[in-house]
């Protein structure tokens, strides 16, 4: 579905991807893992066009895609929960989600009603809070409402920019239940986590990122087993 | 100050016909503001320029006023999408300070090339309607109801605009921002570009009724006192702007009686209301008098 081939992108001065090469799999989870500063971030943002790309083609079914803008590669059918959540602070939940279809025609109103509808019974919360601003939700719930904007715009691939940041445990898990679950409705998802046991549980692939490059891959539950990724993330190796 | 008090019911229309024209000069200021992070300094310009190519359209070409107003009007706004795509769009990511002292280039640029066309120090603009009014207390040019009916319809319009359509919740979406404004879809270059015209159609409009004379270096002042109507509204929505441009109009007329009939000095000096508003706003409530901060939790 998706084909990283040889993408490099620069962050300021700095290269912070250097020639990755990585496939998404349709209706997989596919996982990129790696610290702070391994490029995680910059390769997602590559995707969704925010940065552009030095070298190197973002292949969707296909198509190059690299150096669209990002409100053509929503419209492709990919969405972005960024890091940070970003949700629109001074709005009300509702009004964020309505945001998030905001690349489909307004005449469909019944059916963004219903995608409200699936959103709302996705998080029950956000449905008791819809007309509370978005600024005033607690840390879990506006990343609850990020996926759910991004999932208004009724992607084919999700890109999901560290979900469990700064997260209590329990409402980690509550979310990767949730992701566990668009993925078996037929979801595409490229999560970018540093909380490799959560990522893992749920993945199919994965692949470790390392100051821009990929240095390990494979199957999760081989990634889970394997000592080799306890030892990158503990700098024995390389 | 017996004479002052008796006046002031005239200090008062003269100040809303000023408001008026506060009003429809802040929205353009606040639109930009928050939808971009620029504030346009060449906002004045769209006025003069709007006022003069009205004249022109008038006086020299003989078009009906009509067709004259419209004429100005729709160039006003196309300078404001030149001004989008020429000056401010080349320099995207080179930072915000950057693009406004290229407002402020510009600004001086539409100044001195309106100065080239209409080099004389006053152009009549004809007025929508001849004719002066009497109240018991006051009287007023026929002009004000149109200045009052247009900048109502104009208000409510925006209203309308930014809470009721697509590109009104795309340009609030980048104000709030930018980047999940990107992320959901909405192209940032293209609502900046409507940003831009939408406000030179309304400084335009704001020049077009703001005064019976034009010339090219009217933008200054309409634009200091716009800005300082969008600054004391918070530059950010249209009950802002509304709330801003009253109190810059009405307190200016005021203040103006004030000198003349009380202190007997020249009532031009009403001129630095706004400054002196401007400075104290800045100083002491900089995100305005209806401006909230950020309601954000971490």
């Amino acid at each position: 579905m998706l084909i990283l081939r040889n993408i490099s992108a620069f962050y300021g001065n700095i290269e912070a991807l250097r020639a990755v090469d990585l496939h998404v799999q349709e209706g997989c989870i596919t996982t990129v893992l790696g610290s702070n500063g391994a490029g995680k971030t910059t390769m997602l943002r590559a995707i969704s066009g925010l940065i552009p790309t030095r070298y190197g083609e973002i292949l969707y079914y296909g198509r190059n895609i690299a150096g669209e803008p990002p409100h053509r590669i929503v419209r492709m059918g990919i969405s972005h929960v960024p890091e940070g959540r970003q949700v629109f602070y001074q709005l009300s939940v509702r009004e964020n989600l309505e945001l998030g279809a905001y690349v489909r025609s307004w005449r469909k109103k019944a059916e963004i009603e219903k995608d409200l509808d699936f959103v709302y019974r996705l998080f029950p919360i956000l449905g008791e809070r819809e007309r509370q601003l978005a600024g005033t939700l607690s840390g879990g719930e506006q990343q609850m409402l990020a996926i759910g904007r991004a999932l208004m715009s009724r992607p084919r691939l999700l890109l999901l920019d560290e979900p469990s940041m700064g997260l209590a445990p329990m409402v980690i898990r509550d979310i990767f239940a949730c992701l566990k679950r668009l993925h078996q409705e037929g979801l595409t998802i490229l999560l970018v986590e540093q909380d490799v046991q959560i990522a893992l549980s749920i993945s199919d692939y994965a692949y470790v990122l390392r100051t821009g490059k990929v240095v390990l891959e494979g199957p999760a539950e081989e990634l889970l087993k394997g000592e080799r990724i306890k030892k990158i993330y503990l700098g024995e190796e390389f | 100050m017996g004479a002052f008090f008796s006046n002031l019911p005239q200090y008062l229309v003269n100040g809303i016909g000023s408001s008026c024209v506060y009003i429809l000069m802040a929205m353009g200021f606040s639109l930009v503001y928050s939808s971009t992070g620029i504030i346009n300094f060449a906002q004045g310009e769209f006025a003069a320029i709007s006022a003069l190519v009205a004249y022109t359209l008038s006086m020299d070409l003989g078009l009906p006023l009509l067709l004259a107003v419209a004429g100005a009007l729709a160039l006003t706004g196309f300078v404001g999408l030149l001004l989008e795509r020429a000056v401010i769009r080349p320099l995207q990511g080179k930072g915000t300070l950057t693009a406004i002292i290229a407002t402020i280039g510009a600004s001086i640029f539409l100044k001195a090339g309106a100065r080239i066309i209409w080099p004389e120090e006053a152009y009549k603009v004809p007025e929508f309607t001849q004719g002066q009014l009497n109240l018991p207390k006051a009287s007023f040019n026929a002009q004000l109801l149109w200045m009052l009916g247009l900048t109502a319809f104009t208000v409510a319009a925006m209203y309308l605009l930014m809470n009721g359509t697509k590109l009104g919740k795309g340009l609030r979406a980048c104000a709030i921002n930018p980047e999940a404004a990107r992320l959901v879809g909405i192209d940032v270059s293209l609502m900046s570009m409507a940003a831009f015209a939408i406000a030179a159609l309304l400084g335009g409009l704001a020049g077009l009724v703001s005064a019976p004379f034009a010339n090219y270096g009217m933008g200054l002042y309409l634009g200091i006192k716009g800005f300082t109507a969008a600054v004391i509204g918070g530059l950010g929505d249209v009950y802002g702007a509304v709330l801003g441009g009253i109190t810059v109009g009405l307190l200016e007329e005021v203040v103006a009686g004030f000198l003349s009939v009380v202190l007997g000095v020249s009532s031009g000096y009403k001129d630095a209301v706004a400054v002196i508003l401007l400075i104290s706003v800045l100083l002491f409530r900089p995100q305005g008098l209806v401006g909230k901060g950020l309601v954000e939790k971490v």
